[in-house]
């Protein structure tokens, strides 16, 4: 056992990067949320999740197994879509360079908006969920 | 899990967009979006009052609702008025302690002659614009707190 990985009733796995993972989401929300801005924390968690997402599954196609720690993937992916907001926090503006951020600002303005990014992240999600069970059932027994 | 994936995004995401406020912009990606200049922007500011906005020093134009206009007044004046004036544009006759100039406009035509969106409810405006030193709107948006958000128009306001 190790201090990220605890067992509960010697079945479930809690794991600790996952919880992680999760709570530094929920306070990137909570973030956006006393800004009542949630709008930018889905366009840019859909974005950020559905790169991460597509890169993961060139990741698994290619080296033939599930990427280590998967949950970390879509946070970075997040934390590199909003790094701009971080620096409006920090007094900065926002500008047009800023779309070198996984399209900050461009993002914002597809038809459909977050709807739109919404079916992007589920497909991505969907091609990764897809690659990592071909690896496994190519893996199996015949 | 792609299913629970699909239907956790979906709820989470209908609840977030309906807890928006009545004050909020329809178009959440028009609103508070942070970068200057947005097309078809910058727009030759109309007068609001006392000369106002005029050239030579940015100006903060509020629109407000006569029953939040003398807090939002007090505290962005406070905030911001040692780097522009503030204007404020009323919806009705209140009070609005610190601003350089008020406007009454009931009919919401200088709300109009700025380009501000109409929010949720339907109503006069709730935000600001910012105008730089040519007289020329750089900035818009709607804003349900713009006291609360001030620190956003002084950032707007130090891109300009």
């Amino acid at each position: 056992m190790t201090a990220a990985v605890v067992q509960v009733r010697g079945r479930w796995r809690l794991c600790g990067w996952c919880a992680a993972a999760v709570a530094v989401e929920v306070g990137l929300y909570g973030s956006y949320r006393g800004h009542d801005a949630r709008f930018h924390w889905f366009t840019h968690f859909f974005v950020g999740a559905a790169t991460a997402l597509a890169v993961m599954t060139m990741v698994v196609v290619r080296r033939r197994r599930p990427v280590a720690r998967p949950l970390v993937w879509p946070l970075v992916g997040h934390v590199i879509a909003m790094a701009p907001d971080l620096l409006f926090t920090a007094g900065y503006a926002h500008q047009r360079w800023m779309n070198l951020f996984l399209g900050h600002i461009a993002v914002h303005f597809v038809p459909g908006r977050n709807w739109t990014w919404l079916a992007v992240f589920l497909t991505a999600l969907a091609a990764y969920l897809t690659a990592v069970d071909r690896t496994r059932a190519s893996d199996g027994p015949s | 899990m792609w299913v629970a994936a699909a239907v956790g995004s979906v709820v989470l995401l209908s609840v977030a967009q309906r807890q928006e406020g009545p004050l909020a912009d329809p178009d959440q990606a028009q609103q508070r979006i942070g970068f200057v200049d947005q097309p078809p922007l910058p727009l030759p500011a109309p007068t609001v009052a006392d000369g106002l906005p005029a050239v030579g020093r940015p100006t903060v134009v509020l629109f407000l609702r006569p029953g939040d206009a003398a807090g939002q007044c007090r505290d962005v004046s406070r905030r911001v008025a040692s780097t522009a004036p503030v204007v404020a544009v009323l919806a009705g006759p209140a009070s609005c302690p610190g601003a350089a100039a008020v406007r009454v406009d009931p009919e919401g035509r200088t709300a109009a002659a700025y380009g501000m969106r109409v929010p949720v409810d339907g109503g006069p405006p709730v935000g600001y614009a910012i105008v730089d030193d040519r007289a020329r709107i750089r900035y818009r948006t709607l804003d349900p707190d713009p006291a609360g958000n001030s620190r956003e128009i002084t950032t707007i306001l130090a891109a300009l």
